[in-house]
């Protein structure tokens, strides 16, 4: 440092010397660690303790069944095993079914929103307004929109088209289309956000040249948007992926998990074994499979963070 | 298609370019999002418009699409409801949010501080385990931190709404990212001057970080405002609900009446709705940027 002056006469100060230590930047790093420790590292083992033994909160003893809990996820004569894999299958059909509507109908207002026309900020605030409201004001609103007989969707089926009401809520299959929608309508404007952002950092110079070479628009999106929008659309699928399986809310308030467990996530399902039931081991294995499952997201997830951790650094 | 020819942009610039071009082509476009527009906020609609029905008009047929004598009556019963104050469910959100806000960016910005700007042993190891842990599927630990609760006698306390989630990966990693791209003149200068690693974070690194520390922020606050699933389990003191919770609560109460539900769900809504309203262009912002570096 050619500017620093002679320090040979200035008496090293107490907090120059400990900053000397080397232990400062352990200190900053001791309350996360603590709280990370207790909250994160530990509730792991502990939850995979649990899993290996009879955990009965009024009982005196615990003792130890090894994978018994596991291995019941397998024996379908047990309603464990039915109603687990009943509702991870419920999970990835709405996975399945929410997650491409997602990205395509976000994707389809950013694309009709990028480019300037009046009224573009009303717009957008409008699309994204339902997001800010809690899954159980978005839940209560959406069953009263689907309701049986009376709600707007109905009375629009009956008072307009003249046809009959369809009792959404309570018909097997038709269940689903309220949660989905009330889905779509609550989570779009995120996922849209993002692309607006992404569509802003393409290049018009791409597109002039397009259109020198006579590209139409269907080229244009083809060949230019949809190919740089790539790693806006892996994030967009892994983010979303992870939030479909986390399904809870939704199907929670507005179908309560029925007709008959045909809308019941597995989230609804694991939360109602260990705090209905109290048969928290039970519980903890299923975490532990539903775990296993979303890890494979969360790795992708983890991967492409860490490709912006590298390149940040 | 051929490859987009780079040599050719001199042409461009003397037509209009096309984003910028308005006229007749925007009118289907204009017309398909005001449509897409009152798609969006027909339930809204909706809601406010049931929320203003007395019972007995909410089921009529034919359908009263415009309340045909509008009434505050249910507004009134939900404010004061046996079944909850809504009022207080408010309040107990904005206080657990508040606190978990301030805690949580404090303790990340304390934690992204040495992890971006010194060099001491096993940083990078600390900062990868640190990142790993987001791995790790938030309902494995649900029920073992469940059982932690009920021991600390925590259940029906906001201690467990607030001390579980504190230690989040993304905040440090978000901080960590912001601070390590702040210029190392102005730290430097600081440390001539004397400052210890405290006066530079506080001073120096922290001023220059507001934008981050304030993304983090609204991040936590409406991560914390509109938890559902955990405080549905941990506490169940009709007092001690917050808000998503309590609004549950009332819904599982007035399955059929949908005046007094409309009318507490309108409630619920406009504090967020008048945040989002003022902070609207910060979060749009926030979040384009944040999120993606593309």
């Amino acid at each position: 440092m050619s500017l620093s002056l002679p320090r040979e006469n200035v008496p090293p100060r107490r907090r120059r010397s400990f900053e000397n230590s080397g232990l400062t930047p352990y200190l900053y790093l001791l309350p996360f660690a603590l709280l990370f420790l207790v909250f994160v590292v530990y509730p792991v083992g502990y939850g995979f303790y649990v899993s290996l033994h009879r955990w009965d909160l009024l009982a005196e003893t615990r003792p130890f069944v090894g994978l018994e809990y596991y291995r019941n996820l397998f024996d379908f004569s047990t309603p464990q095993a039915q109603f687990f894999w009943n509702s991870m299958k419920n999970t990835a059909l709405f996975t399945v079914i929410s997650v491409p509507l997602l990205i395509a109908v976000s994707l389809g207002l950013a694309l009709l929103l990028y480019r300037p026309i009046f009224g573009r900020a009303f717009f957008r605030a409008v699309f994204f307004l339902p997001g800010v409201l809690t899954v159980s004001v978005m839940g209560i609103l959406w069953r009263w929109m689907f309701d049986n007989q009376i709600g707007l969707v109905n009375a629009i089926r009956t008072d307009i088209f003249g046809m009959q009401p369809l009792p959404f809520l309570s018909t097997q299959g038709l269940a689903w289309i309220p949660i989905i929608v009330g889905t779509l309508w609550w989570t779009i404007g995120f996922n849209m956000t993002l692309y607006l952002a992404a569509l802003g950092n393409i290049s018009q110079s791409l597109y002039e040249a397009a259109e020198i070479d006579g590209a139409t628009a269907w080229p244009k999106f083809r060949f230019i948007t949809w190919p740089l929008l790539g790693p806006v659309t892996l994030f967009v699928f892994v983010t979303t992926v992870l939030a479909s399986f986390q399904l809870f809310g939704q199907t929670l308030v507005i179908t309560a998990g029925g007709p008959n467990r045909t809308t019941q996530s597995a989230i609804q399902y694991i939360t109602e074994e260990a705090f209905s039931n109290n048969q928290f081991s039970s519980a903890s294995a299923m975490a532990f499979m539903f775990g296993l499952v979303m890890l494979i997201f969360t790795i992708l997830q983890f991967r492409i963070m860490a490709r912006d951790a590298r390149e940040g650094s | 298609m051929a490859a987009p020819a780079r040599d050719l942009p001199a042409v461009t610039t003397t037509r209009e370019s096309g984003p910028r071009r308005r006229g007749p082509r925007d009118i289907p476009r204009f017309l398909l999002l005001c449509l897409l527009a009152v798609i969006f906020l027909a339930p809204m609609y909706w809601m406010v418009a049931t929320s203003l029905k007395a019972e007995t008009d909410v089921i009529a047929t034919p359908t009263q699409w415009v309340p045909a004598r509008p009434t505050l009556d249910n507004y009134r019963e939900v404010f004061t409801s046996p079944d909850g104050n809504i009022l207080r469910w408010m309040w107990n959100s904005f206080f657990v949010a508040t606190v978990f806000t301030v805690l949580h960016v404090a303790l990340c910005a304390l934690t992204a501080y040495p992890l971006a700007r010194m060099r001491f042993k096993g940083r990078d190891t600390i900062f990868w385990i640190i990142l790993g842990s987001m791995m790790i599927p938030w309902v494995v630990s649900m029920i073992p931190t469940y059982l932690m609760m009920l021991r600390f006698n925590w259940i029906n306390s906001f201690h467990s709404l607030i001390w579980p989630g504190l230690a989040g990966a993304f905040g440090v990693f978000l901080l960590r990212q912001f601070f390590m791209a702040l210029p190392k003149e102005l730290e430097e200068a600081a440390r001539l001057d004397g400052a210890n690693s405290l006066q530079v974070l506080w001073n120096v690194i922290l001023p220059l970080s507001i934008p981050a520390l304030v993304t983090l922020a609204v991040f936590s606050f409406m991560g914390s405002w509109n938890n559902f699933i955990w405080p549905t389990f941990v506490v169940t003191d009709i007092d001690k609900l917050t808000l998503p919770v309590g609004v549950n609560t009332f819904s599982q109460r007035y399955v059929t009446e949908y005046g007094k539900l409309m009318a507490s769900t309108a409630i619920a809504s406009v504090p967020v709705l008048i945040a989002y309203l003022l902070a609207q262009r910060y979060l749009i912002a926030g979040l384009s940027t944040t999120g993606m570096k593309e």
